[in-house]
């Protein structure tokens, strides 16, 4: 626990350190490169400390994922030796021939089959997974967040413009589809009369 | 000196034969990918954006008078139906006199992430229905849905009665929170939101990772092992490598419809309590009062019979049946005990019903 508090004081101390000079450097150099007002250098060293800011959360969010992934092979490998140590018990029993290595091949596989099936089922292993998605997917949201800031430089749409896209597209098939069912309708009840 | 080590020479000659086959395996069998998944002839009766309704040539002519449409599930593609000639249930009730049409979703890409319950069912399902009824001229079909496919095809009948004459669910998922299997204890603890928001459709790589743990060492290794031992019988090839591409062919599922799967069908159960809104319409189970067929198998490793059968006790029919068969999730529809069992047994429960 005493690691992970100084880890983390550690890193609090990095980020303001990193936060500040890029403060002062974006201070410094805003006045002279706003000259470049129509390039992508200014619109990037407006930007820039999103950047830095997204990375260093990344980084935050790596140490959990780290974390869930350790505890993640952490049960596998935990069940694997359980399962093991049962069949390394039973195989002893039965004869190594030609005859039983159908046996023997059944009990390996059953033992571990419902081990690991057992893990699987638990309420541990659903948690942990979950949670190492979870972390997965905070990584992403850093790289889809740190791409979009390269894409604006570049005024090249970005996920959120493109989902924008997505959902009026789909409000609109959805509104025609609405219309062709109605228009079929009506033309349906216009010929019954 | 005596050797202490003793081995069975007939286990030397079956690791020597096993080493012989996975050697000669590329000479003897073809590549999967050039394998042709489709069987039974169909025509593309309609097609909406992605989906297309498939329409089975039947080669009988006695034809019973309701249509069968098959709503099939959201994961992997609908060749499992049909297979191979003598494992298809598609072929099956076509050879008894049915009227066989199926849904097949196509391959949802990025620009469909925000298609969700009420686009599937009062969208694609409701169209493909009233298609089917003005080509066959009937006022009601009936309507089969296997798995996810059988969670569709119940909400469909909840929310449009008047156009189902009979219901058949395989292995529906119904009630999330009573299912036993590794798929419903993954989506009990997933950030659904986050994970919709974030990457929109379910890719398929995620589905396989699912797979993959279910049964982890009768389907990652012993399957394998056996495939090798068994290369010289035709038959045993051709089976293992149909089910495999199968197996490896999934589509991406919407994001927005894998966002209300999970939380009102596995993490809240809304469905089984009556409490899930379609459409802005909420979906009663009372409202099934047509005949209701449920088929669940009792060693189904994807959906357990607890997820599937409170349907059957849910609905507001007077004539249902519940068949629990001794076989698993694939099992029950393709494979030589569907053909002498489950088919036969549908066949007869619909042929009572689809002619009045």
């Amino acid at each position: 626990m005493a690691a992970q508090s100084d880890y983390k004081k550690s890193l609090e101390y990095y980020k303001h350190l990193s936060l500040f000079w890029t403060d002062i450097v974006y201070l410094m150099s805003s006045k002279p490169s706003a000259l470049t007002s129509a390039g992508p250098m200014r619109k990037f060293a407006m930007q820039a400390k999103k950047l830095a800011t997204e990375m260093i959360e990344a980084n935050e969010d790596l140490t959990e994922f780290n974390t869930r992934l350790a505890e993640y092979y952490k049960q596998l490998s935990d069940t694997w030796i359980e399962a093991q140590k049962r069949v390394n018990k039973k195989i002893p029993e039965i004869p190594q021939d030609m005859e039983h290595l159908e046996a023997s091949k059944r009990v390996w596989i059953d033992m571990f089959e419902n081990d690991f099936t057992q893990l699987f089922d638990s309420e541990k292993f659903g948690e942990n997974f979950g949670k190492l998605i979870s972390s997965e997917l905070e990584l992403s949201k850093h790289w889809n967040k740190m791409l979009s800031v390269l894409l604006e430089t570049a005024n090249i749409p970005t996920k959120n413009d493109i989902d924008e896209i997505y959902k009026e597209l789909h409000s609109l098939r959805k509104r025609m589809s609405k219309l062709e069912k109605n228009g079929h309708q009506t033309k349906v009840k216009n010929n019954g009369k | 000196m005596e050797n202490e080590l003793k081995i069975d020479p007939k286990l030397v000659a079956e690791f020597f034969k096993f080493n012989k086959n996975m050697i000669e395996a590329p000479k003897m069998v073809p590549v999967p990918d050039e394998i042709n998944l489709e069987m039974t002839p169909y025509d593309v009766a309609y097609s909406e954006d992605k989906i297309r309704l498939l329409h089975f040539n039947s080669p009988t002519q006695k034809q019973h008078q309701t249509p069968l449409v098959i709503v099939y599930a959201l994961v992997n593609r609908y060749h499992i139906l049909d297979i191979q000639p003598h494992k298809s249930w598609v072929r099956n009730l076509l050879n008894q006199g049915y009227d066989v049409y199926m849904v097949d979703w196509g391959t949802p890409s990025n620009i469909d992430k925000y298609l969700g319950f009420d686009d599937y069912v009062n969208g694609y399902i409701d169209n493909c229905v009233d298609f089917v009824c003005n080509e066959a001229s009937v006022s009601k079909i009936s309507m089969q849905g296997y798995c996810t496919g059988g969670t569709l095809a119940t909400v469909y009948a909840a929310l449009h009665p008047n156009k189902i004459k009979n219901l058949v669910a395989t292995a529906p998922v119904i009630d999330g929170k009573r299912d036993t299997t590794v798929v419903g204890n993954l989506a009990k603890h997933m950030d659904v939101d986050n994970m919709v928001e974030t990457i929109g459709n379910m890719p398929p790589e995620f589905m396989y990772y699912v797979f993959s743990v279910l049964k982890p060492f009768e389907q990652g290794i012993e399957k394998y092992i056996n495939f090798f031992r068994n290369i010289d019988d035709k038959n045993y090839v051709d089976s293992f490598l149909r089910v495999e591409k199968w197996l490896n062919d999934t589509p991406p599922i919407p994001g927005e419809l894998f966002r209300q799967w999970i939380k009102d069908i596995y993490q809240d159960s809304l469905l089984i309590q009556n409490k899930m809104y379609v459409g802005g319409k909420l979906v009663s189970l009372k409202n099934i009062t047509m005949p209701i067929f449920t088929q669940v198998a009792v060693g189904d490793h994807l959906v357990s019979p607890e997820c599937s059968m409170p349907l059957h006790y849910a609905v507001g029919s007077e004539d249902k049946t519940l068949r629990i068969y001794p076989t698993g999730h694939v099992g029950m529809i393709a494979s030589s005990f569907s053909q002498k069992n489950v088919l036969p047994e549908l066949g007869e429960w619909l042929k009572e019903r689809s002619n009045k």
